[in-house]
């Protein structure tokens, strides 16, 4: 006989822990000898202003891909960690697959290069899965742990065997013009077309069908949804698939439509895997919040260039204030109970 | 000749937000008696024993122990003052063995070390005094629950508790058992220690207690001295009103066999096998009663049967399709619904709300979905309709369970269950900690599941519920079946020694 | 084999078991009371930032060890209190309380010391070895131990009273049975919320330790992220030590010890991005082993 939350209780929740985050990040630059709110000014001018929303847009479709990632695992209470490697997997194969099969039309190109990347993120994290439905390896620790080899060895071949021999940088070379994806305006490219396209299937998946149904379920409660005749096992392997295809395209799509090659570290610098992780328990898995959440983040990150050139407060205080923000929910609500 | 009593509570209120659990309730024990505690689930016995124990605060109302006026803020001042209590499901730590159990949190030291000598010494001379062997060493979880309650009264023996609270203490033994362990409470009174014990069985009120008093919403219902007292008394104060003890089933007409279960095998921990090749059957138009103390392979039974659990030997065939090795969705499929013992954890999603908790099952086919998609408008109107036909009281199918009170959350798993009308139904302890109103309502469904034609298998440790439903009554011991009893044969002796172990010498 | 076992792998492997084991030690104890710690990876990253910071303005590497341990039990807080008062899911805390780490320490980075990716600075005073010459000679451990800071012999000195408080006192007792049954504890007197707060605080203490280890330990560096995973494998080696303190340290030094391999496959010329996948994937390969072996038919818990 628990009371239960009514539905606006967790998006206020975010808001008076967003809120808190913003104190606690005034305090931070206080302490650095800058002034908090022209700082904050930065962020919102930074991010929102007409001439920054190309860049916000830009930035928030690898991050809202990876938000993605990891929120429709943790619907259903699994958590994956594995968000790195399964990106750079996806990345490394976009790329490469334009490169080496030269013969193909452009978009069929890119078209195969996307598939490939999405597969290949997928069976990975697939495997994180299979680990635990076969042998009772949490997948949380065995996805995570499993990041480290993918980000060295994909770091180690275009650093050795497929080098670009052109500039001598630890990149691959560079794909066939015809492969990348079309410009739409600015910065922005085709890949914020595809990534609104996975979000708006991941929202109605959820709401709609019978996998989002049984998905939600095991995320209330496990043993409910084993009870009632959820497949758990191939329920927990479709379900890292669909996760790490996204990371897989999400890499893809960044090597494909901005960067066109595979460069060493570039995929990771960014965060993008973590923020979306952040957004996503933010959101508790629940795809439309997550999506917003990771609209915010990536306009706090964006916003935090500019505060960072403008006041020379690190941008890096955006990544403290989203894990204040997630801390601060974690304690007021236990959000993402997760079934595990 | 005036003594003072041992406990007296008085004017005990504790709110819990707009209910009242504890009404303006006065109690007292004098020494060396046996109090009997009754009351229906949610009268608010386990809220009085939790204040008298020092885990809860009144919000009024004062306890007086020996006359002296104690305020008991934790466990700790309630041991300190005497107090001991045994729960009705045991606070012991199975992977600790027997003496560091009993010690735990007034550990006899040498220095900065446990003194383990000391502790083993003084265990199995408290247990040579008052009757209750124990070996100290042994691992808590290795024990039969008989043992384990004895370890639990030794806990507060060893703190030299006067004044004993039992919590349903013969919730999980044998009707031997239990004559056990009233021999143990007649030995303690002797010499003056006081006995509170919280049941909900008349039978148990009548043989051992001195006197009775019987809580009902919150109040004290009436104050009893048992020697002057009769069952009827005790029920009328209880629920207000005088029920009939059982309900007598019509005789239906037994037919084909809908659950098959042959040479059921399934490991356990250690070497003795959970399940020992069980084999049962369960025919069209009847209810089977599988009798048992728990903790002897009923769960495991259950789900074997249901596809939760792997079996390492045997065959399932439900409505004449074999299952065996299925899953859990394959059983469902051949004719298979399940109410669970654990409705909470198991039976629902708390945060879900009636509509979705109510699609369970029938989520991924028409009328509910179709091509994988699902009607929302299908799933809401099944939920009305169910909420209506079977009387849950909520405020609409999309709040969420988790606000529902045990009977409620329990019809509505009952409610999702019977609506598959599958040929055979489990149920599982299905009105435990549910109110009489429920209870009723509940057993009369399982009738009626039986007139259907529809199969019934009931795992019940209520006696009383198994003898008053089934059509034939199954024992279980040791994770066997170990003997059959026909309705006109079965009674709570003959079921009583079977379910201790021993064979029927003459049902 | 013995190819393998030279004085300088002999070192780095000490060496590198040290903050796996004090980190391993932290999640023992945190375990034993009940509350999962995946934050060693922040607490270790946390330490490791306050040690050089502390011993920066203090001149001292005693100064920085204190600042070390100051810093990761005020930063353990959030775990302490969030898991047992708030009642917050400790895998959501600790995965925030790892990116905070991340972040507040590279912010930290820039704003006090004015440098982004590492920090080195001569003023910083790094954590002596102590050395024994004597033992110098003496094969296979005589190499490991001869020159090692103290943080070593405190970590071995560690796994020795950590076993010997949870199995012979009372405290130890209790810890046992809050962690087994805290509502059996409750019963009896034992403030459950009181036991795992302070547990946790003192596992904060070891894992900030650790991270000392790690910065003034080695080089007397910072860099940003420089626990890098070791928080993970401390975890692994307490979910393969099941929570005992003994289990835990051999399943650390195992894991010391592919550190040490992927040093000297990289002096044999194999390139860092491979050797450094070394320890993570002894890693997978223990956890897969271990759980093979123990494989429950739980259908339930897919």
């Amino acid at each position: 006989m628990t009371p239960i939350a009514p539905w606006y209780l967790r998006p206020l929740a975010a808001v008076t822990a967003i809120l808190f985050a913003v104190l606690i990040g005034g305090m931070l630059i206080i302490a650095s000898g800058a002034n908090p709110l022209a700082a904050y000014w930065q962020i919102v001018v930074g991010s929102l202003s007409p001439a920054s929303l190309s860049d916000t847009l830009n930035w928030a479709t690898p991050l809202v891909g990876m938000t993605l990632a990891a929120a429709i695992p943790l619907r259903g209470g699994m958590v994956n960690l594995g968000g790195d490697g399964q990106m750079v997997i996806g990345g490394l194969v976009g790329a490469l697959v334009p490169i080496y099969l030269p013969g193909l039309p452009g978009p069929l190109a890119a078209l195969l290069s996307l598939i490939a990347a999405a597969l290949a993120g997928g069976l990975y994290a697939a495997l994180a899965a299979w680990g635990q439905t076969r042998h009772n390896i949490p997948m949380l620790i065995s996805s995570l742990l499993m990041s480290y080899p993918a980000v060295g060895i994909t770091s180690y071949i275009v650093r050795f065997p497929l080098r670009d021999t052109a500039t001598g940088l630890p990149q691959s070379e560079m794909i066939p013009e015809a492969a990348r994806l079309l410009t739409l305006s600015g910065a922005l490219n085709l890949g914020v077309l595809i990534m609104a396209a996975i979000g708006v299937l991941a929202v109605y998946i959820d709401r709609t069908t019978v996998a989002g149904y049984e998905l939600r379920m095991r995320g209330s409660n496990l043993r409910f949804a084993a009870y009632g005749g959820v497949r758990l096992p191939r329920q927990a392997i479709l379900t890292m698939f669909t996760s790490g295809a996204i990371a897989g395209t999400v890499g893809a799509i960044v090597v494909l439509g901005s960067q066109f090659r595979f460069i060493d570290g570039a995929l990771l610098s960014p965060a993008y895997t973590w923020s979306g992780l952040m957004a996503a328990l933010l959101a508790n898995g629940e795809p439309l919040g997550a999506i917003a959440a990771g609209l915010f983040f990536a306009a706090l990150q964006t916003g935090g260039f500019a505060m960072q050139r403008e006041t020379s407060v690190p941008r890096v205080l955006t990544m403290v204030l989203q894990s204040v923000v997630i801390l601060f929910l974690a304690m007021r609500h236990g959000i993402a109970r997760r079934a595990t | 000749m005036l003594t003072v009593p041992a406990l007296e509570a008085a004017g005990i209120v504790k709110r819990y937000g707009a209910t009242l659990a504890n009404d303006d309730v006065d109690l007292t024990v004098a020494s060396g008696e046996i109090h009997a505690v009754m009351g229906e689930n949610g009268a608010g016995k386990s809220t009085l024993m939790s204040i008298l124990y020092g885990l809860q605060q009144p919000d009024a109302g004062r306890l007086l122990l020996q006359g002296q006026e104690v305020r008991l803020r934790s466990p700790l001042d309630a041991i300190a003052k005497g107090m001991g209590m045994v729960h009705q499901s045991f606070k012991l730590f199975n992977g600790l063995t027997v003496w560091e159990n009993i010690v735990f949190g007034a550990e006899p030291r040498r220095g900065l070390f446990i003194d383990s000598a000391t502790a083993r010494q003084a265990i199995a001379a408290l247990g040579e005094h008052h009757g209750l062997s124990v070996d100290p060493d042994a691992r808590v979880g290795t024990l039969s629950v008989g043992v384990r309650q004895r370890v639990e009264i030794l806990k507060a023996l060893y703190r030299e508790a006067r004044v004993l609270i039992l919590d349903e203490p013969t919730a999980v033994l044998t009707p031997q058992e239990s004559a056990g362990l009233f021999l143990m409470m007649r030995r303690l009174t002797a010499d003056g220690r006081s006995i509170l014990f919280v049941t909900h069985k008349l039978q148990e009120v009548m043989e051992i207690s001195d006197r009775v008093t019987v809580l009902r919403d919150g109040r004290v219902a009436a104050r009893l001295r048992t020697s002057e007292t009769t069952p009827q008394d005790i029920v009328r104060a209880m629920t207000g009103r005088t029920i009939a003890l059982t309900a007598a089933p019509s005789q239906a007409q037994r037919g084909r066999p809908l659950l098959e279960a042959t040479e059921l095998t399934v490991a356990g921990p250690g070497n003795r096998p959970a399940l020992d090749r069980v084999s049962l059957t369960v025919h069209a138009g009847e209810i089977v009663g599988i009798a048992g103390v728990a903790g002897n392979g009923q769960s495991e039974l259950v789900e074997a049967l249901t596809g939760l659990r792997p079996l390492s030997g045997g065959t399932v065939h439900v409505d004449g399709s074999a299952v065996t090795g299925a899953d859990v969705a394959g059983h469902r499929a051949a004719g298979l619904a399940y109410i669970p013992e654990d409705r909470g954890n198991v039976g629902s999603a708390l945060a879900a709300s009636a509509a979705e908790n109510l699609a369970m099952g029938f989520h991924n086919r028409p009328p509910l979905a179709q091509h994988g998609r699902i009607n929302r408008a299908a799933m809401t109107e099944r939920a009305r309709g169910l909420i209506e036909r079977f009387d849950i009281l909520i405020a609409g199918p999309e709040a969420p369970v988790g606000s529902l009170s045990g009977g409620n959350l329990q019809k509505v798993v009952v409610a999702r269950e019977l609506s598959h009308e599958a040929p055979v139904l489990i149920a599982e302890q299905p009105t435990r900690g549910v109110d009489v109103g429920a209870t009723e309502y509940i057993h009369a469904q399982l009738l009626a599941e039986r007139d259907k034609g529809h199969g019934v298998l009931l795992v019940s440790a209520e006696l009383s519920e198994i003898l008053s439903l089934s059509d034939r009554v199954l024992v279980m011991y040791e994770g066997r079946i170990i003997a059959e009893v026909p309705r006109a044969k079965a009674n709570p002796d003959s079921i009583g020694l079977l379910m201790a172990g021993r064979s029927v010498a003459a049902a | 084999m013995s190819g393998l076992l030279t004085p300088f792998i002999m070192q780095s492997a000490v060496q590198a078991i040290t903050p796996l084991l004090l980190a391993a030690l932290a999640g023992v104890l945190c375990g034993r009371v009940g509350v999962f710690n995946m934050a060693l990876e922040g607490q270790m990253l946390v330490g490791a930032f306050a040690a050089i910071a502390g011993s920066y303005f203090l001149h001292s590497a005693l100064g920085g060890i204190a600042a070390a341990i100051l810093a990761a039990v005020i930063f353990s807080l959030i775990l302490a209190y969030g898991a047992t008062l708030f009642r917050g899911d400790p895998v959501v805390i600790c995965i925030g309380m790892n990116l905070l780490a991340s972040g507040l320490t590279a912010y930290l980075l820039r704003v006090l010391f004015g440098v982004s990716g590492t920090f080195g600075d001569p003023g910083i005073v790094g954590l002596g070895k102590i050395r024994i010459p004597l033992i110098r000679d003496i094969p296979i451990l005589g190499w490991g131990f001869w020159s090692q800071t103290a943080l070593t012999w405190v970590a071995i000195g560690l796994v020795g009273l950590v076993s010997l408080v949870l199995y012979q006192t009372p405290l130890g007792l209790r810890l046992r049975g809050v962690g087994e049954q805290p509502d059996a504890a409750e019963t009896l007197g034992v403030d459950v919320q009181r036991y795992r707060i302070v547990t946790v605080l003192i596992g904060g203490a070891l894992a900030g330790l650790a991270g000392a280890q790690l910065s003034l330990g080695v080089v007397s560096v910072f860099a940003e992220d420089m626990s890098a995973g070791r928080g993970w494998i401390a975890v692994v080696a307490v979910m393969l030590g099941r929570n005992n303190p003994l289990y835990a340290a051999a399943a650390c030094v195992l894991f010391g010890f592919a550190d040490a391999l992927s040093v000297h496959l990289q002096s044999r010329g194999l390139p860092n991005q491979l050797t450094d996948m070394a320890p993570y994937l002894v890693t997978l390969a223990a956890l897969a082993i271990s759980h093979r072996k123990r494989n429950t038919k739980e259908t339930r818990h897919a």
